[in-house]
């Protein structure tokens, strides 16, 4: 994002030293500064802007501001700036539902639920206000903002100024007395507030007739009193203005504003309708279009202190804009008297632009000169870079803005154009797109326009690559990988980001047809790729991909190694700047690898380091994935409880993503329930899910599958039942052909360690010792030891059977001893509570404990029995004490010291 | 009702008098100052979308409207105004 334009649209509006004290108003703004949401709807010129903004400063609220425009009717722009302008009043308040916001493709609801759960324990009051809202109001974004008003905590405050009234539920709100209005009728300037404009600010020394035919002929419009003061300003014959306006029954405005345009020197009136094209202004870019050196400046200056509708758009006097309906009164006079001219200075706004690196406002200014030649250029320059930083919202927009006559010959445009097409997910049309393409490449060269020629040489490989993509979001496996591969034959030497990303699809396609050894080559080209490229956090997120697999495959060695360089490679890059995003989740990935070595402490350690990193430095799923890492630390410690408590944590923050669920959380938590001893809950799992020992087998489900057969075991060891015995021997004979077929060498060791205990349970010794011992004979040479671990009841004295069965039981005895330690309790994954200064109270612990819930601040203090308002202080308190700006990490924190267990059992 | 996407003929009342430089604005309608002190402005839209574009820019403007019609027939001296610059 823009972050110079960003930044002057959260600005809060600077006022202009006249305004009038709208004493009138002061009953209904009270109200307002009660009322969760208020409405400010008038037509342009009725300063709602400049009532809010002085209405806010006296209420001395925090304010989130944004002065939203056009583009942000897409709800990719419109969440952003307001998270941010959310974020910028409560530190630390919004930062996982940015990362949610901007880095996956969860739902609105998803995002604002964390919003409103976040602002619900806020201890504080604040006001977001949207200025010019009728913007922004598109269906998107009205479904969003129906869900926040729903939801709406009682510590935010909306404001929202429009021009038209919001497709919000009003009447609900009405009808609850959740709404304060502000209409045309409230801000109209009456007799007395006029005689006040005129007189007691502008000096003007109207008579009492004066004012009041001014106010009767405005009805209180501001903007026209407002260019009713600037004419009379400098003029003797008052009377005689006051006739002539009186008696004309012109459109108020454009006789007002042509009376202010008739009175300005030549000079000011031709630099007035020049610049009137421009959406905003600043010195060099006037200059541009008035051709004049060093004139535009002065100008400019000038404007801004005889207040002639000039709007300061940041701090510096760097940027201004015209007020709205001045603007449009200069347009439309610029349009009658020299129509010709308008063409030509969009034109030269455009190249300035251009020159500048704004292509955004480039292509605007060529489309609005009759262009379109010029904008296609202008955006086929700017594709690569936009798709760099991830701008596909612009392209998407683009998309449709631009003439399709100007794409029938230029086959690189019409195809970046399907990018943001697709990465918007508007697959609709996309493969008619793709065919147009195609049909111009088939045209003679000679005919075809393209700015770049190595562009125009990745254009078929792209044309598959896209193809790829629709197959992947189809669910056609066999398509993707195809048309993936045809896009890796084709591409040119170089084009590292077509052939990264081909195969990053074909993976992906590899993976959900369980055929691991080819999706993980696929992923590792991909990864090989991407670095080139500049997509760091993508390779981050594959090599968490490459190395999930390599587990998969029983290289546990191999995992370890990619996370370690995929971390080496975000440190690399992080330098002393912020963290690359991705970093924290190769610290998750690296706690499981050590835990699988059986190292708690290490495993322990990665995860504290990781949660330090704080929410910006994961992507969307690093929270939840955390969550699953701690519950395995937890479990191995035999603190059922509080595994099981991190593991409906991780479902609350489940974010998915491309690749398939193959470790989904609810089969942890049925593992957990087994190795607990909780048969019945394991049980109850599979039911709910409609998991069987008679399911076709596939590799996306293993993981389940084998959940299945350790809670069959322990049902067994439980009761005694033959019958659960028999289907899990059953099913885990027939993994182990799937797994051996797919060449799963971690399933392999899991599945043999299990069927050495079904065979021990069934008193078949020698089975059960050939099993253990090829599962040893896999698990050594990486250092697999969880598994041997974890697993149940017999798996102690099958161990100090195979030791005196070996030629080096070096392995197996290391398994013995580590197997005995840990019987003993240990608390790896706990930091010492003595670590906390000062520690929570008991209230604050039962809080703490619902923080980590679904409810919302009022339920909270519900469950509690006690005020929102305690709810607050407590949760201010936790977060200080705890060190952390918000809910989650509060949460997680507090798992990390092991509080909410140890709360839980007083 | 006339579907989405078929042109239309549309007359526009607005309560005070527009000059005749505003047309271009309007994207070439024409602008009939009428006896009462109204204005109608009269043309041919292109469709739905181009209507509520038509009526965001009177909005911004802050013209008081009146009433909006679709008419069926174009008006002779619509067409005929509708050619000058």
């Amino acid at each position: 994002m823009d972050t110079a334009l960003l930044a002057t649209k959260l600005l809060r509006p600077r006022l202009r030293p006249d305004v009038v004290p709208r004493t009138r108003l002061a009953e209904v703004l009270d109200r307002a500064t009660q009322s969760p949401v208020t409405l400010v709807s008038a037509p342009a010129g009725f300063g709602k802007t400049t009532v809010v903004e002085t209405w806010l400063r006296g209420i001395h609220r925090p304010v989130a501001w944004v002065s939203l425009d056009g583009s942000d009717r897409d709800l990719s722009r419109f969440l952003p700036y307001a998270l941010t302008a959310l974020e910028q009043v409560v530190p630390g308040s919004m930062s996982a539902a940015l990362t949610l916001a901007t880095s996956s493709r969860e739902p609105v609801e998803t995002v604002l639920t964390g919003v409103v759960n976040e602002l619900s324990v806020y201890d504080g009051e604040l006001t977001l206000a949207l200025d010019d809202y009728h913007l922004a109001d598109s269906p998107d974004v009205a479904r969003a903002m129906t869900f926040l008003v729903d939801h709406l905590p009682p510590q935010l405050h909306l404001v929202l100024t429009t021009r038209a009234d919001p497709a919000l539920p009003l009447s609900r709100l009405r009808a609850r007395g959740e709404l304060a209005e502000i209409r045309a009728a409230d801000l109209r300037f009456d007799t007395d507030e006029v005689a006040a404009y005129l007189n007691d600010l502008h000096d003007l020394g109207l008579p009492a007739h004066a004012v009041s035919a001014l106010e009767t002929r405005t009805e209180g419009w501001v903007a026209a009193l407002q260019l009713a003061m600037l004419s009379l300003r400098e003029r003797g014959d008052v009377s005689q203005f006051i006739d002539r306006f009186t008696g004309d029954d012109r459109f108020v405005v454009d006789y007002l504003a042509d009376e202010v345009l008739g009175r300005q020197p030549d000079d000011v009136r031709r630099f007035l309708l020049d610049t009137s094209v421009l959406e905003r202004l600043s010195a060099p870019l006037c200059e541009a279009l008035i051709g004049e050196p060093g004139r535009a400046h002065t100008m400019l200056e000038r404007l801004d202190r005889e207040n002639l509708f000039l709007v300061r758009l940041d701090e510096h006097r760097r940027w201004y804009r015209y007020h709205h309906l001045f603007a449009d009164v200069l347009r439309a006079h610029l349009h009658r008297e020299r129509p010709s001219d308008v063409a030509e200075l969009h034109r030269r706004a455009s190249r300035w632009f251009a020159e500048s690196g704004a292509v955004e406002d480039a292509v605007r200014h060529a489309l609005a000169a009759g262009d379109s030649a010029q904008a296609a250029d202008l955006v086929e320059r700017a594709l690569p870079d936009l798709q760099r930083t991830r701008r596909e919202d612009v392209i998407r927009r683009w998309a449709d803005a631009l003439p399709g006559e100007v794409l029938g010959n230029r086959p690189v445009l019409a195809l970046g154009l399907v990018g943001g097409l697709m990465a918007s997910n508007d697959l609709a049309g996309v493969e008619d797109r793709l065919r147009q393409v195609e049909q111009m490449l088939a045209r003679p060269e000679a005919e075809l326009v393209v700015v770049d020629p190595a562009e125009r040489r990745s254009v078929p490989a792209r044309v598959e690559l896209y193809r790829a993509g629709l197959a992947v979001a189809a669910g056609d496996s066999a398509a993707a990988i195809s048309s993936a591969g045809r896009a890796i034959a084709t591409a040119p030497p170089g084009d590292d980001l077509t052939v990264a990303s081909a195969s990053g699809l074909a993976g992906l396609a590899f993976w959900a047809t369980g055929d691991i050894l080819a999706a993980h080559e696929s992923y590792v080209v991909c990864a090989r790729g991407l670095e080139p490229a500049g997509y760091l956090t993508d390779v981050l997120g594959c090599s968490l991909t490459i190395a999930d697999m390599e587990l998969a495959l029983g290289r546990l060695l191999d995992a370890d190694r990619t996370l370690r360089g995929a971390l080496d490679l975000a440190r690399r890059h992080s330098g002393s700047g912020p963290t690359l995003r991705g970093t924290a989740d190769m610290l998750v990935a690296l706690s499981r690898t050590a835990w699988h070595r059986g190292d708690l402490p290490a495993a322990a350690r990665l995860l504290r380091e990781a949660e330090g990193l704080g929410e910006s430095a994961g992507l969307p799923q690093n929270p939840y994935r955390w969550r699953v890492a701690m519950a395995r630390l937890r479990a191995a410690e035999r603190d059922w409880r509080a595994a099981l408590e991190l593991l409906d944590d991780a479902e609350r923050v489940y974010v998915g993503d491309f690749a398939p669920p193959v470790h989904p959380i609810h089969a942890t938590r049925a593992r957990v329930l087994a190795t607990s001893g909780d048969v019945a809950g394991a049980r109850a799992w599979a039911r709910e899910h409609g998991i069987g020992t008679s399911d076709e087998l596939s590799y996306l489900h293993e993981y389940e599958h084998v959940t299945l057969a350790r809670v069959l075991l322990a049902e067994h060891h439980a009761t005694g039942a033959g019958r659960s015995l028999h289907e899990a021997a059953a099913l885990l004979d027939r993994l182990l052909v799937a797994a051996r077929a797919g060449a799963r060498g971690g399933a392999l060791i899991e599945l043999e360690a299990l069927r050495a205990l079904a065979h021990h349970a069934a008193g078949a010794e020698k089975l059960a010792l050939d099993a253990l011992g090829h599962a040893v004979d896999l698990a050594e040479p990486q250092g697999w030891v969880r598994l041997f671990l974890d697993s149940g009841p017999g798996m102690g004295e099958l161990l100090g059977a195979l030791a005196s069965r070996r030629s080096d039981p070096s392995f197996v005895q290391h398994l013995l001893a580590r197997r005995a330690g840990d019987l003993l309790p240990a608390r790896a994954a706990t930091e010492s509570v003595a670590a906390l200064p000062d520690p929570l109270s008991d209230r604050e612990l039962d809080v703490l404990r619902l923080l980590g819930s679904d409810l919302a601040g009022p339920a909270i203090a519900r469950e509690l029995f006690v005020s929102l308002n305690t709810v607050r202080t407590h949760t201010r308190h936790i977060y200080t004490k705890l060190g952390v700006t918000n809910r989650r990490a509060a949460v997680s924190r507090a798992h990390q010291l092991g509080l909410l267990t140890r709360g839980a059992g007083r | 009702m006339n579907t989405a996407h078929e042109p239309e003929w549309f007359e526009i009342r607005l309560q005070q008098h527009l000059d005749q430089r505003w047309a271009s604005w309007f994207d070439g309608m024409t602008i009939e100052p009428q006896a009462d002190g109204s204005t109608l402005l009269r043309g041919h839209v292109a469709d739905q979308a181009a209507l509520h574009g038509l009526l965001a820019r009177l909005r911004d403007l802050g013209l008081p409207l009146v009433s909006v019609a679709a008419v069926p027939v174009p008006p002779p001296q619509a067409i005929k105004k509708g050619n000058q610059p």
